[in-house]
């Protein structure tokens, strides 16, 4: 397989505008995304992740917008396209999976017909095989096609979830972004879901970004982790490398945040505080005043995003950032 | 809490452009024997004026002198008064003109003037009713929401059987039986037909809050009944509550004016819906007196719009999505 | 199935409600109920006191559950007595000669109001940052306020009086063939006007509705799914966002449906209209009660029916509803 490079985020900034002025939850990020890789994006309420999944899917509307920035995907700046030629994307190239399927299902429609009309908007079939290919996906996510005909109210929450997954995938996208898709649902049908898409993956090879704000949930299966911080990406990584020797102080706390199955009981760690406001954040880095390891310079200059070793990046003073 | 309320209330411009125009209606109502320029059922100015005061000549009536020092007389004098007294009947169905601005009715009665005492009664009847109304309904709401059990049951069940019984033709059938002495009467069928709907808003909105967790969280401390009811339960209500009082009060005017429009209210009172009447039933329309049933349909319009405009700009308070960008 | 049962016990207890209060209206007054009533009119004529004892059950021989029980079982029949201010022709008899007009002006009016007020509440919503939508909300609100009687009046000074465009009142033309062509041209002549006036009032509350309802759904996730999944903007708006946003306007349609039709009676009497709404203005100002409370009852009935449809029409678009999951 070609590790050609899938999507390509260049300098993007991205917020709200509110009465009391521009909300920049996504400030200035940069990464990129190879194809059949799963990247794992992690933060805390409020650091900008939902907005960067959003922008990237162009689903910003209303009062959201994308400021400045460049959204490569496959080749093309998809950040300034009208609707017209976004369409061409839309569900056959990047899907996207949200995290209350009881919230994101028509409560009107049948599964059926949900299902279906996503396949008759880009697909020139008929009724009948775009219901096949439905069945299709729903026996890929184990469940039954007799369940075309169900309500989203007459089904389980961990059914609602896969048929999310199957429709975002019916149409085979090189692209799956996934907005805190388990958050709502319990630790054991979390871990089936999980599953799922690591065998979908498998089989289909669709790149993945996964956000959400439990970090143990990614170590185990992503490829890469993205840690951001109010509106900034602040370490990047293999996940393996960045779980076993975090670099910047915030992913240190994050890790220390959860306790370990094995090993001895140490004392839980935790960072103390809260994020800045994104309207006019303050100068300099912005985890300085939760930072322990932070000095007078950290909140005048702000850190960048610059490499440590091989394919890690790392945005605070104590990885060279400030130089 | 309360004062949050009110402040954003006052800084929304829709509401605070309702409020204004309510505050000014009120005025007028208050101050309405001050700003009209007749009484509004008189059809004349009296004046009367001294013209001539004559002083007749003293009138021996008797002598006496009971003493070679003493005399003692009495008089009388007459004195003649002379009134002259100026009757002005105004004029019947006037035109607008200086001394009556909107002109006059059949009976010679100065619309201007009957148009802002009016004020007193339309206004009054519509927050009194709105008033009557919304605590009525508020108490059912919570004995019926919080209370819950067979209680709620049968206060549910009747709210929705008057619910769907038609307002109009109800009041008019009770209207008609029941003597019309003031203007109590018409509170009270108004609120015997408006109850309903606000009871059941309100107790939808005491069931929702019924089951947040705080209230939950508080009965578990061991509070009693009382207390987060007053403390926990209303406070939270409060744009929902002042939203129904407009709205009622809004209907109840329109229904007021309705019901004196087809005489089944007090004909005998001064109000915008009785001016309608008699100019309907002096055919006002025929003789395109404009000047007599335009002005009260307008001013109904204006307290409506007032009270529509207030609840507007609680909608959005509470609804923060409804607010412009 | 079981929805539909409670829905329609609903219906039959609160006809059953309605004509109660119409049988213990009359009887709250002191005193022999029937001489009360007609003390009130001019000449107690003896013929017409029976004929009112008649029309309330107030044959006074039996005792109050019969009166009652016989009351309940004439109204069943139809039988609603004998109109008093037109004597000695029965109240059914005159309420059939205006039922018509009624159903059809407030028929149509409503169909109309309806349609046009939900494609106009969609309309406004959709393109709710344009300054055309704000200003149809804003003049429609303002309609809303003015009462409606008034707003008929106000309709016929301009276009009846002023403009001469159209009949000053009336149903039809009296100069035409009943039945003819030329007297049904006359019909919709006659009532452009009324019909008008309540249409124009009662869009405000449906557009209202509705643009508060499409909103609300704009702003949901399954919207922004929708989108996601480049739907075409038409079946957005219509399939996914107009089909759950009615569903709060049909619910509320109970509600509206009678608040409309009182609109709809008060225009009637401002253009002496000959349906339910003049008849009952004229029986009110005779002291007709048997008519008056006829009608009431007429009303209140088809009020109660087309709620019982209007909650069958939600069963029927909401899933959640039929499975009794709300």
């Amino acid at each position: 397989m070609a590790e050609k490079t899938l999507l390509h985020i260049d300098h993007l900034k991205a917020g709200y505008a509110t009465k009391a002025g521009f909300v920049r939850a996504v400030d200035d990020v940069s990464f990129s995304l190879r194809r059949g890789e799963f990247l794992g994006i992690a933060g805390e309420s409020g650091c900008g992740k939902s907005t960067l999944a959003y922008a990237i899917m162009r689903l910003l509307r209303d009062n959201a917008a994308i400021e400045s920035g460049r959204i490569v995907f496959d080749g093309t700046d998809i950040a300034g396209l009208d609707e017209r030629a976004m369409n061409g994307y839309r569900w056959t190239k990047m899907a996207m999976v949200f995290q209350s399927a009881m919230n994101a299902l028509n409560p009107v429609l049948s599964i059926e017909e949900q299902l279906v009309d996503a396949v008759l908007a880009h697909r020139d079939v008929s009724k009948k095989e775009a219901r096949g290919t439905a069945a299709e996906m729903l026996e890929l996510v184990d469940i039954n096609a007799d369940r075309l005909s169900s309500f989203p109210h007459q089904l389980s929450g961990g059914m609602r979830q896969r048929i999310m997954i199957a429709m975002a995938l019916l149409l085979r996208p090189d692209l799956l972004i996934m907005d805190e898709p388990t958050t709502a649902l319990d630790v054991v049908v979390q871990r089936s879901i999980l599953q799922k898409i690591q065998e979908l993956r498998t089989k289909l090879g669709f790149s993945v970004i996964f956000i959400t704000h439990d970090l143990s949930l990614l170590v185990e299966i992503s490829d890469s982790l993205a840690i951001m911080y109010a509106g900034k990406i602040c370490e990047y990584g293999p996940s393996r490398e960045l779980y076993a020797a975090p670099e910047h102080p915030y992913t240190k706390g994050l890790m220390s945040s959860f306790p370990t199955l094995t090993g001895p009981i140490t004392r839980m760690g935790g960072i103390e505080g809260q994020a800045p406001g994104l309207i006019n954040p303050p100068p300099g880095c912005r985890f300085t005043p939760r930072c322990s390891s932070a000095i007078p310079l950290c909140s005048k200059r702000e850190p960048a995003l610059v490499p440590t070793s091989a394919g890690r990046l790392c945005a605070c003073r104590l990885c060279g950032g400030m130089l | 809490m309360i004062k949050d309320f009110l402040r954003t209330l006052v800084q929304n411009r829709k509401s605070l452009t309702g409020l204004i125009l309510l505050g000014t209606l009120i005025f007028v109502a208050l101050a309405a024997p001050l700003l009209a320029p007749y009484p509004p059922k008189s059809d004349r100015i009296e004046r009367t004026v001294l013209v001539e005061e004559t002083m007749g000549d003293p009138e021996v009536i008797s002598e006496e002198y009971p003493d070679k020092d003493v005399e003692k007389s009495v008089y009388s004098v007459t004195a003649t008064k002379t009134w002259e007294k100026t009757v002005t009947y105004f004029p019947l169905r006037s035109r607008p003109a200086k001394e009556h601005l909107l002109g006059t009715n059949h009976a010679g009665n100065d619309l201007f003037s009957q148009l802002i005492m009016g004020t007193r009664i339309s206004v009054f009847v519509g927050l009194a009713t709105g008033l009557f109304v919304t605590l009525v309904s508020l108490t059912l709401a919570l004995l019926a929401g919080y209370l819950g059990g067979v209680l709620d049951d049968i206060i549910n069940f009747f709210t929705n059987v008057f619910l769907v019984i038609p307002g109009l033709p109800l009041m008019i059938v009770i209207g008609t039986y029941i003597p019309m002495h003031g203007v109590l009467p018409i509170i009270l069928i108004l609120a015997f037909t408006s109850w309903p709907y606000p009871t059941r808003v309100l107790r939808s909105q005491v069931l929702t809050l019924k089951n947040r967790d705080f209230i939950r969280a508080s009965t578990m401390m061991g509070e009693r009944t009382f207390f987060v009811i007053f403390r926990e339960i209303l406070p939270n209500m409060i744009s929902i509550v002042m939203s129904e009082f407009f709205t009622v009060s809004l209907s109840a005017i329109l229904a007021e004016a309705t019901l004196e429009f087809i005489g089944v209210g007090n004909i005998t009172v001064v109000s915008w819906g009785t001016i309608l009447y008699w100019a309907q039933a002096n055919g006002a329309i025929l003789m395109g007196a404009w000047w007599w049933f335009l002005p009260p349909g307008l001013l109904i319009a204006l307290t409506g719009t007032a009270f529509v405009l207030v609840n507007f700009g609680i909608d959005e308070i509470s609804n923060p999505r409804l607010r412009k960008r | 199935m079981k929805y539909f049962a409670r829905k329609l016990g609903m219906l039959l207890f609160t006809l059953l409600i309605s004509m109660s209060i119409n049988f213990f209206l009359p009887r709250l007054m002191p005193g022999d109920p029937a001489k009360a009533l007609m003390d009130r009119m001019e000449g107690v004529d003896a013929e017409k006191l029976e004929s009112v004892r008649a029309a309330f059950g107030l044959d006074t021989q039996d005792s109050l559950p019969v009166q009652y029980g016989k009351y309940l079982l004439n109204t069943v029949k139809g039988d609603f007595g004998i109109s008093l201010s037109r004597f000695p022709m029965p109240v059914s008899t005159v309420l059939a000669s205006a039922l018509p007009w009624t159903i059809g002006l407030m028929g149509l009016c409503t169909i109309f109001g309806f349609t046009i007020g939900t494609l106009l509440g969609i309309w406004a919503a959709w393109r709710r940052q344009t300054k055309l939508a704000s200003f149809t909300v804003g003049f429609f609100t303002f309609i809303r306020s003015f009462p409606y009687f008034w707003l008929g009046l106000f309709l016929i000074y301009i276009f009846a009086f002023k403009l001469r465009a159209f009949p000053l009142g009336g149903a039809f033309s009296i100069d035409q063939a009943r039945g003819s062509a030329r007297w049904w041209l006359s019909v919709l002549r006659y009532g452009a006007l009324p019909a008008f006036t309540i249409t124009l009032s009662s869009i405000g509350s449906w557009l209202l509705m509705m643009r508060n309802n499409m909103i609300n759904v704009l702003a949901e996730e399954y919207i922004t799914l929708a989108i996601a999944k480049g739907l075409p903007m038409n079946r957005i708006k219509r399939i996914y966002a107009a089909r759950n946003a009615i569903l709060p306007s049909v619910t509320g349609f109970a509600m509206s449906f009678g608040f409309i039709v009182g609109g709809g009676l008060i225009t009637e009497m401002v253009f002496a209209y000959p349906g339910m709404g003049y008849m009952l203005y004229q029986a009110v100002n005779a002291k007709d009660y048997p008519l008056m409370q006829a009608i009431f009852l007429i009303i209140a009935a088809s009020v109660l029916i087309a709620n019982f449809i209007a909650d069958i029409a939600i069963m029927i678009l909401d899933p959640r509803v039929r499975d009794g999951a709300k």
